[in-house]
């Protein structure tokens, strides 16, 4: 029994881990130019290689990383950096509260490495498997969260290493258009997730009053667009009853 | 300094990430700090995205000559119908690098 069990469990070990890695890999593919985009950037503007890929090996947050970017290199202070910095990965803490039943009980090494794994990404195939597989519905696989964390983390960080050795070689590679990449990930994320009105309202704001702070190159530009959407869908599913009409749980 | 905000942004990210996994944190986010929090993804995300959309230049471009904007609105329209990510990410690149190279 032991001796069956030592050999079955590995096994079936690497295969979750396996399992959550090829889930995870069209988003890994995707956030390649993206994850360029961010090592290029950061030597344009004055960081060494090391530092580079430092932002990406210990941040490990995109969309934090080339908000600070942009601020670093128009001069803005370390304290608006990090407010914004706290805006942008709040949501960070929606995704822990949704987990936390599943990870809490882990032992503390895992806690610690699941949650510096926690991405947009890695939440995102974790629900999958969770909706898809009716049979697992309950269980999470701390192997193939891993095995997704991982694999993301990995792609990340060398396609910021290949931005930095690129950024080296070609001037101006920010001007090819890789930007885009952002936009269409975020797209890519944001539109299923709009599944209430109240949701496509917090959309809509926060879209229209980024667009105006941009225009008008307002610095909190970030900042003012997000929270006024959030409060926006908010106040938007309140004065409509919306939560108590179709209440569908977020995880 | 870079040092700096590289370490500091780190923790604030990592803390963000974690506390609310640690068991020994007995949390009680109240109901309004949940549904607010509720929206800050798609908030975020998209005070992130749309000024790249439709700012690319640092001018307001609502024009069929903007690929930027263009191809913004083949990835929600493929994001809807197909709910893919690769298919959106991937085919909407495409046609930006298509559309954006010379």
């Amino acid at each position: 029994m032991s001796t069956t069990q030592s050999i079955t469990i590995p096994s079936s070990k690497m295969k979750s881990f396996l399992s959550g890695a090829l889930a995870v890999m069209p988003l890994t593919i995707a956030v390649i130019p993206w994850g360029i985009l961010a090592g290029s950037f950061a030597l344009e503007i004055g960081l060494t290689a090391i530092e580079s890929q430092a932002m990406s090996a210990i941040i490990f947050a995109g969309s934090a990383q080339l908000v600070a970017l942009g601020m670093i290199k128009a001069g803005i202070g370390i304290g608006s950096i990090l407010i914004t910095t706290l805006l942008i990965t709040s949501r960070h803490l929606l995704y822990a509260m949704a987990m936390r039943s599943q990870i809490s009980p882990l032992p503390l090494k895992w806690r610690l490495g699941l949650g510096f794994l926690l991405t947009d990404e890695l939440f995102a195939i974790s629900n999958q498997a969770h909706s898809g597989d009716m049979a697992s519905q309950h269980q999470f696989d701390r192997w193939y969260a891993l095995g997704g964390g991982l694999t993301f983390y990995i792609g990340w960080n060398i396609a910021t290493f290949l931005g930095i050795v690129a950024g080296q070689s070609i001037d101006n590679l920010g001007e090819l258009g890789l930007d885009f990449a952002i936009a269409a990930t975020f797209i890519a994320i944001v539109v299923p997730t709009v599944k209430k009105p109240s949701i496509l309202v917090c959309v809509l704001v926060s879209l229209t009053l980024a667009v105006v702070c941009a225009v008008f190159a307002i610095q909190a530009g970030l900042l003012i667009a997000a929270i006024s959407g959030m409060a926006a869908g908010m106040a938007y599913a309140k004065l409509t009853n919306e939560g108590a009409a179709t209440d569908t749980p977020c995880a | 300094m870079t040092w700096l905000i590289i370490i500091s942004m780190a923790a604030v990210v990592f803390v963000s990430r974690h506390l609310l996994l640690e068991p020994k944190i007995p949390i009680r986010l109240s109901k309004n700090t949940l549904t607010f929090l509720s929206y800050s993804a798609p908030a975020v995300l998209t005070a992130i995205l749309a000024p790249i959309v439709f700012v690319p230049e640092g001018e307001l471009s609502i024009s069929l000559y903007n690929p930027y904007l263009t191809c913004a609105l083949v990835a929600t329209v493929l994001a809807y119908v197909t709910r893919n990510t690769l298919l959106t990410t991937v085919l909407s690149m495409g046609l930006f690098f298509f559309l954006y190279s010379p």
